[in-house]
């Protein structure tokens, strides 16, 4: 594995009295592609939005290492965590529906140059973007619907435009949300070739639901529960995890029933020594 | 745009094609590809437009826009042309009734005066649709910005503001007031922008209400603010060119507008083969004002779209389309917003400008009032929102309906019309219980203009929800300047098998409207 490449240090986030992430100790390197798992309700996707900074956390900091730098990114605003080199793909498929296939990922691309606000010259000016663009275009597989609508194409495929956006601009971190959300079981080996490829110049962190896809391709798995991180570590030794298995794995059949699992509004105390327990894990 | 014109592109280009070859002889043979016959003409025509020169791409993406230039610029002619009784007694068919024929395009023609109207309300309009088509923020206190130019101009020339004598060239504020309204619309939009949608809408509305009450009860502003004020110590028209320069000036105003008398005679100049050229250009100060109030809105139009087609342009319409993820990408929405708005502002002072300038009075109720923005926004509705020049068509469409339709169009209109040719006898004539057909034409049409352009506006939202230039778009696949640059070259390359391939870059090319 590469360098330290995140960091986040007691990082907490209270919605009035729940607690949905809580004292996360966390850290992640160049290389690295990591699965973010957990019940429903466990705090992966506030997790995420701490990250990116469409949340702020209650208490703790996140650090980010841009360009050899460390920076401390907690109270960036979104756009400004996107520009340090965080690029997030979302779970409910969010694109810029009326354009093109090629203009929502040029656009993307735009955003990390600095032409913005060139008012008078045309944006099909940009060699640079358009050649990005087709690159990843062809990349996510694309290349040939890229004067479609983004909004006339099917779902499948808006799953890969999603991931186009996030790789324009050439983030180090990519967070996906459930890439393979919705994806029918034919297409998700499609989608799991994809990350895979990704992954190769990227560090990514997904939060996915679907275990084989996570058991393919997560070199390291962190599990969330109730906010606090239980275990941390090489996917067989997470599966093997006594806690795991209790709290998300075997959480149906046993003493976590799943109403109580899909709300965060349960007290997360015990959570606090697992996660600390856990803390030195296999990293 | 007839129906089939989508599914069958390559028809309009062979009957273009067919026309050109009229003239018929050989096309020059080397350049490969003309080498379908478009006549001499037609293949010289061929070969400057369909190669991949940056002058053909020019030319191609700019045609539809030089169409419409070209009609606007002769417009004042063919409605003097066709309004005159004279023209019709040359036509044998017509020349029975000259003065029916006259009237009826009197009735049907939209005025050189309106025109200046539909120039300045139309670039108001267009700066709407630049906040409110292209970002998705409705402006609804857009009157505002307008109402800034429009008394600004007229405070200026009463030398009511400080630096600013009255005799301050007109060019100069207007800029003045287009800057002042682009800052106003910063700091409205520093606190709007926290919000959105229907909030968005209804504070900028507020706030242009607060200008509105302000205006319309300050006596600083005139004797009477409530009624408004006109121009009192600039008795000579506004001038519209380069300021300073005498020379490259022109006075706008119904009244004070300059006279144009251009004579241009070849064989008084010397080229006697060219003796029949003898023209004699006779404009009017309606006329002048058209044309120079036209150009301003022309100017303003253009740089309007220069900048929905740059990189910023762009990002306004990821904003529109998904602001959240603007925001993931990496852009900063509230200050790409606010510079966004503060240019719709700038345009739309300007317009309220050029309005002052030409009216040379100002009132609340026809610059600060939210039904000036409302009317911007059934412009933008009628023409196609999210199109910058659809508003202006809209704003044509809708002026041309009320005038058709209202009495007051003096000299014009449906009503005056029906009155001249039904004649005394059909008008007198008693229909059921007792009312006679001109009383019945006369209820129905006496001053209900704006119930009628109430309903054309409740029908476009129904049956017409893209607007007039948004369903035109939507008819040819792509914007109207853009498919004709692509039918042009594909008519250019006529229809050999290599056309096909080049169609896909030709349709991408070329994004204007």
């Amino acid at each position: 594995m590469g360098e330290e490449l995140l960091r986040t240090q007691g990082l907490e986030k209270h919605f009035g009295g729940v607690t949905a992430v809580d004292d996360v100790d966390y850290s992640l390197s160049t290389g690295e592609t990591v699965a973010l798992i957990g019940p429903n309700g466990a705090g992966k996707t506030t997790f995420f939005n701490l990250l990116t900074g469409s949340l702020s956390p209650s208490a703790g900091t996140v650090e980010f290492r841009d360009d050899g730098e460390w920076v401390d990114v907690t109270g960036f605003d979104t756009h400004e965590t996107a520009q340090a080199g965080i690029h997030r793909s979302y779970q409910v498929t969010n694109i810029f529906p009326t354009s093109t296939v090629r203009e929502n990922v040029r656009v993307a691309a735009q955003a990390h140059g600095s032409d913005t606000h060139r008012f008078w010259r045309h944006a099909d000016g940009f060699e640079e973007y358009h050649e990005e663009t087709t690159r990843i275009l062809d990349r996510v597989g694309l290349g040939d619907l890229a004067d479609r609508p983004a909004q006339a194409l099917s779902h499948g495929e808006k799953r890969h435009l999603e991931l186009a956006i996030a790789l324009a601009g050439d983030p180090d971190l990519l967070l996906l949300d459930e890439p393979a959300a919705g994806v029918s079981s034919e297409s998700v080996d499609e989608v799991v070739d994809l990350i895979r490829d990704v992954a190769q110049d990227h560090a990514v962190l997904l939060v996915e639901h679907n275990m084989d896809v996570v058991m393919d391709l997560a070199d390291r798995i962190t599990v969330l529960h109730r906010g606090a991180l239980i275990a941390d570590g090489e996917p067989e030794a997470v599966r093997a995890d006594e806690r795991v298995r209790e709290a998300y794995l075997g959480g149906y059949g046993s003493d976590d029933d799943p109403a109580t699992a899909d709300s965060p509004t349960e007290d997360a105390g015990d959570g606090d020594g697992d996660a600390a327990a856990t803390d030195g894990g296999v990293a | 745009m007839p129906d089939d014109d989508d599914a069958k592109p390559t028809e309009s280009g062979s009957s273009s094609e067919a026309v050109a070859t009229d003239g018929g002889e050989t096309p020059p043979a080397e350049r490969a590809p003309s080498t379908t016959s478009h006549g001499l003409l037609g293949g010289t025509l061929a070969n400057l437009l369909g190669g991949d020169s940056a002058f053909a791409r020019y030319a191609r993406s700019s045609t539809a826009h030089a169409v419409v230039l070209a009609v606007l610029a002769v417009y004042p002619f063919v409605h003097a042309f066709f309004t005159n009784p004279a023209t019709f007694n040359v036509v044998p068919v017509l020349s029975g009734a000259p003065e029916y024929w006259a009237e009826t395009f009197v009735a049907v023609l939209p005025r050189v005066e309106t025109m200046v109207a539909i120039f300045y309300f139309g670039l108001f309009a267009a700066s709407f649709d630049f906040i409110s088509g292209y970002t998705g923020y409705l402006s609804f206190g857009h009157a505002a910005f307008y109402g800034v130019g429009a008394y600004g101009v007229i405070l200026v020339a009463n030398g009511k503001i400080p630096l600013l004598g009255s005799q301050t060239p007109f060019m100069v504020t207007i800029l003045v007031m287009a800057i002042a309204a682009a800052v106003l619309a910063v700091l409205l939009g520093l606190v709007s922008f926290r919000l959105s949608g229907v909030y968005f809408a209804m504070i900028t509305l507020g706030f242009s209400q607060i200008l509105y009450v302000l205006f319309a009860s300050w006596d600083f502003v005139g004797e009477n603010p409530r009624d408004g004020v006109a121009v009192l110590s600039h008795p000579e028209g506004f001038e519209i060119g380069v300021p300073f320069v005498d020379a490259l000036n022109l006075q706008i105003g119904q009244l004070q507008g300059d006279s144009v008398l251009y004579g241009l005679d070849m064989a008084k100049l010397g080229f006697d083969f060219l003796g029949f050229i003898d023209v004699t250009v006779d404009l009017g100060g309606t006329e002048v004002s058209y044309y120079m109030v036209g150009l301003v809105a022309v100017l303003g139009y253009a740089a309007m779209q220069r900048i929905i087609h740059s990189p910023f342009g762009r990002v306004m319409i990821a904003i529109r389309e998904n602001e959240e993820r603007a925001r993931a990408i990496g852009y900063d929405v509230y200050k790409v917003k606010l510079a966004a708005f503060a240019m719709s502002a700038f345009f739309g002072a300007i317009a309220g400008g050029l309005f002052a300038g030409f009216r040379r009075s100002v009132s609340p109720e026809n610059s600060l009032y939210f039904l000036v923005a409302g009317d911007a926004l059934l412009a933008a509705v009628i023409g196609g929102f999210g199109t910058l020049a659809g508003p202006i068509f809209g704003r044509l469409f809708h002026i041309s309906i009320e005038e058709f339709l209202s009495k007051s169009g003096s000299g014009g209109g449906l009503l005056p019309w029906l009155e001249r040719t039904l004649g005394e006898g059909t008008m007198t004539t008693e229909t059921v219980g007792g009312v006679t057909v001109g009383e019945g034409v006369d209820t129905f049409l006496n001053g209900h203009a704006e119930l009628y352009v109430g309903l054309v506006f409740v029908l476009f939202v129904l049956y017409v929800p893209n607007g007039l230039l948004g369903t035109i778009r939507v008819r040819m696949g792509g914007t109207v300047a853009g498919q004709t640059a692509a039918r042009i070259k594909r008519w250019a390359n006529g229809a050999a098998p290599t056309g096909s391939k080049s169609t896909g870059s030709a349709d991408a090319e070329g994004d204007d409207d």
